[in-house]
C-alpha cells in the first residue's frame, strides 16, 4: 500500500536557553500540534517520539499527559536528524496503512543533558572516538573551501548575519536580535572554532516541535479553508565511501551524502532545483549552508559564494534558505530541530509566515544531517 | 612512567616510543581504512589489520577553543588542534595536531606522535596527534 500522505498540524514549544522541563515543553508542542490540526489524541493512530537525551522510555511516560489510549509509541534517535527521522517514520505509517493519522514529537535540551553528558564522559573515561568534535569538523570543511575556493570569513559571516535576521520574525527562534544583525557583529563575536565565531555556531538550548500526518481525505475534512500541504518526498541515506571517507567522528557527511540524498528526493518529487521556493537545511555552521547550495543544484560548484554576496538566499531572494533562522539561530536542541524545520516550511506553504513569508511559496525542501552520519530529507508541496 | 594506549584498537607505541595507528587493508578493492574495520565498507569482504604510515600531508585544520581529549577545560593557549592528514596508503586521519593556532598550512607535511591524556598511578596514558615536520 503507497497513500498520499499530507501534514494536518505542526506545533512548537519557543526554542530557548533556559528551558523548562522536557516533560512540559513535549506537552506545549504535541497539544499546539493537535490544535493546529484539529484533533484530539484519541484520533492519533501512532505516536514517534524524537529525543537524544533523556531517560530510558522518557517519551512514552511523557505521552500520558496526553491520554491512555493503546497507541503504539516509537522513540526515535538520529543526532541531529532525529526529529526528522520521527516525521519520516510518521510519513510512513500513514503512507503504509499502519494508521490514518499519526504524529511526531521531537524535544531535548542540548545543555541539560546533552552537551554535559558528553563533555563529562570526555573527561572522566576518554574514547579517542571523541578527539573531534562537531564544531572542529564543520570548521575544517570552512579551512579547506577557504583554501579551494577563496571563500573569506566574510561570507560565513554574511550567512550567519542573514540567519539571524529571518529570526528577528520568528517567535519561536532562541536567537531574538533587537536590531538588524550585521556581518562585522558576527565577526566580532569570539571564536569557537577558526574560522567560525559563536555568533555563526548553532544556538544550543532546549524546545519541542510536532507535527501530525494524515491521509488526503482526513486532511480534506480537517483543512477549514487552508491550503493542503502534501508531502511529495521522503529520503533517508546513510553514507557511501568516498575519497577521503573519515570512520572516526564526529563524521557527519560525507559532503557527498547530501548531493545523492537531493538527487533521490528531486527524482521522487518530481521536480528539480528550479521548482523550490525555499530550503532548510543543517546549517549548524555557515559553511554548511554555503556547501548545501551547491551540493542541492542551486548553483555551480565554486557558486556559492556569489549567492551569498548577492543576497539570493535571504528571504526576498531567488532561493532564501532557513526562513525560520536555521540552526544559527531558531536553535538547534537536537530531537525537535526537524520538526521546527517542518512548522516552519508548512507556515510557509500555508501562506501564514507574516514577515517571514516567501511569497508564492509552492515547494519546501528540507534537510538535515545526524551525526554518524545519516542525511534525512523532505519535499513539502502546496495543494490548491 | 610507562606510555600506554588510552585505548585498544586504535594505535600501539613501538619500542622506541613511536606510535603507529592500526588500520584495515582490503585486498578485495585496495583501500586502506582507519581504524579498523570489521569487513572492507565497499565490497563487505574480509581485511586485513595493518599499521598505516606514520607521516602524512595536512588537508586541513583548526584550532578549537573548547575541551581537548580527558580535560574538562580549555588548555593554556586556548584551546586545541585538530586536522585531517592525508596518508600516502589514501587514508584520511581525523585527529589532534600539535601547535598553536598559525603554525599549520595545507600540504604541509606531518608525522604521528604521542599525545599524554591523563596519569594512572605510574602509567601515562595516550592517545595520539599529528605534528608539523620541521
Amino acid at each position: 500500500m503507497s497513500r498520499d500522505v499530507y501534514v494536518a498540524g505542526v506545533g512548537m514549544h519557543p526554542f530557548m536557553r533556559n528551558a523548562p522541563s522536557g516533560r512540559d515543553m513535549y506537552f506545549t508542542a504535541a497539544m499546539e500540534t493537535m490544535k493546529d490540526a484539529g484533533i484530539k489524541f484519541q484520533e492519533v493512530g501512532a505516536l514517534y517520539n524524537g529525543y537524544i537525551g533523556g531517560e530510558m522510555m522518557e517519551g512514552v511516560t511523557f505521552a500520558k499527559d496526553l491520554g491512555l489510549t493503546n497507541v503504539p509509541i516509537v522513540h526515535v534517535e538520529n543526532a541531529s536528524a532525529t526529529g526528522s527521522c520521527a516525521f519520516r517514520e510518521a510519513v510512513n505509517a500513514v503512507k503504509g496503512g499502519e494508521c490514518d493519522i499519526a504524529m511526531a514529537v521531537g524535544y531535548d535540551d542540548m545543555i541539560k543533558h546533552t552537551r554535559k553528558r558528553a563533555i563529562m564522559a570526555m573527561a572522566d573515561k576518554p574514547k579517542i572516538e571523541q578527539t573531534i568534535l562537531p564544531a572542529a569538523f564543520f570548521a575544517m570543511w570552512a579551512t579547506r573551501r577557504m583554501h579551494e575556493a577563496g571563500t573569506t570569513v566574510e561570507t560565513f559571516a554574511k550567512i550567519a548575519a542573514k540567519n539571524w535576521n529571518h529570526a528577528r520574525f520568528n517567535k519561536y527562534a532562541q536567537r531574538q536580535a533587537a536590531n538588524i544583525v550585521t556581518p562585522e557583529e558576527i565577526l566580532a563575536s569570539n571564536e569557537v572554532s577558526y574560522p567560525h565565531t559563536t555568533k555563526m555556531a548553532c544556538a544550543a538550548g532546549g524546545g519541542a516541535a510536532g507535527a501530525v500526518v494524515v491521509t488526503k481525505e482526513i486532511a480534506q475534512r480537517l483543512a477549514n479553508g487552508r491550503p493542503l500541504v502534501k508531502v511529495t518526498g521522503s529520503q533517508a541515506k546513510s553514507e557511501h565511501y568516498t575519497d577521503g571517507h573519515v570512520f572516526l567522528g564526529a563524521v557527519i557527511g560525507p559532503e557527498d551524502l547530501t548531493r545523492v540524498t537531493t538527487q533521490a528526493l528531486y527524482e521522487e518529487a518530481g521536480i528539480g532545483p528550479d521548482d523550490v521556493d525555499l530550503v532548510h537545511v543543517h546549517d549548524a555552521f555557515p559553511i554548511e549552508e554555503l556547501m548545501y547550495y551547491e551540493l542541492m543544484g542551486f548553483c555551480g560548484k565554486g557558486e556559492g559564494d556569489r549567492m551569498v554576496a548577492d543576497g539570493e538566499t535571504s528571504i526576498g531572494g531567488r532561493i532564501p534558505f532557513s526562513t525560520d533562522g536555521g540552526l544559527t539561530a531558531r536553535g538547534h536542541p537536537g530531537g525537535p530541530t526537524g520538526l521546527a524545520q517542518v512548522w516552519d516550511a508548512v507556515t510557509q506553504l500555508r501562506g501564514e509566515a507574516d514577515k517571514r513569508q516567501v511569497e508564492g511559496a509552492q515547494n519546501a525542501m528540507i534537510h538535515m544531517m545526524g551525526a554518524g552520519s545519516i542525511c534525512i530529507m523532505h519535499m513539502l508541496q502546496k495543494e490548491a | 612512567m610507562i606510555s600506554t594506549p588510552i585505548e585498544e584498537g586504535y594505535f600501539k607505541i613501538k619500542g622506541d616510543g613511536q606510535p603507529v595507528l592500526l588500520g584495515s587493508y582490503s585486498p578485495s578493492s585496495g583501500n586502506t581504512y582507519y581504524p579498523i574495520r570489521k569487513l572492507c565498507p565497499v565490497t563487505s569482504e574480509p581485511v586485513e589489520t595493518v599499521e598505516l604510515p606514520i607521516e602524512g600531508e595536512l588537508y586541513s585544520w583548526t584550532f578549537v577553543r573548547m575541551a581537548s581529549i580527558g580535560s574538562q577545560s580549555k588548555k593554556e593557549g586556548g584551546g586545541h588542534g585538530v586536522g585531517q592528514v592525508d596518508l600516502p596508503c589514501g587514508t584520511r586521519i581525523q585527529t589532534a595536531i600539535s601547535g598553536e593556532l598559525g603554525d599549520w598550512e595545507i600540504g604541509m607535511k606531518m608525522k604521528l606522535a604521542l599525545l599524554p591524556v591523563k596519569q594512572d598511578g605510574d602509567t601515562q596514558l595516550c592517545s595520539y596527534c599529528f605534528e608539523p615536520i620541521k
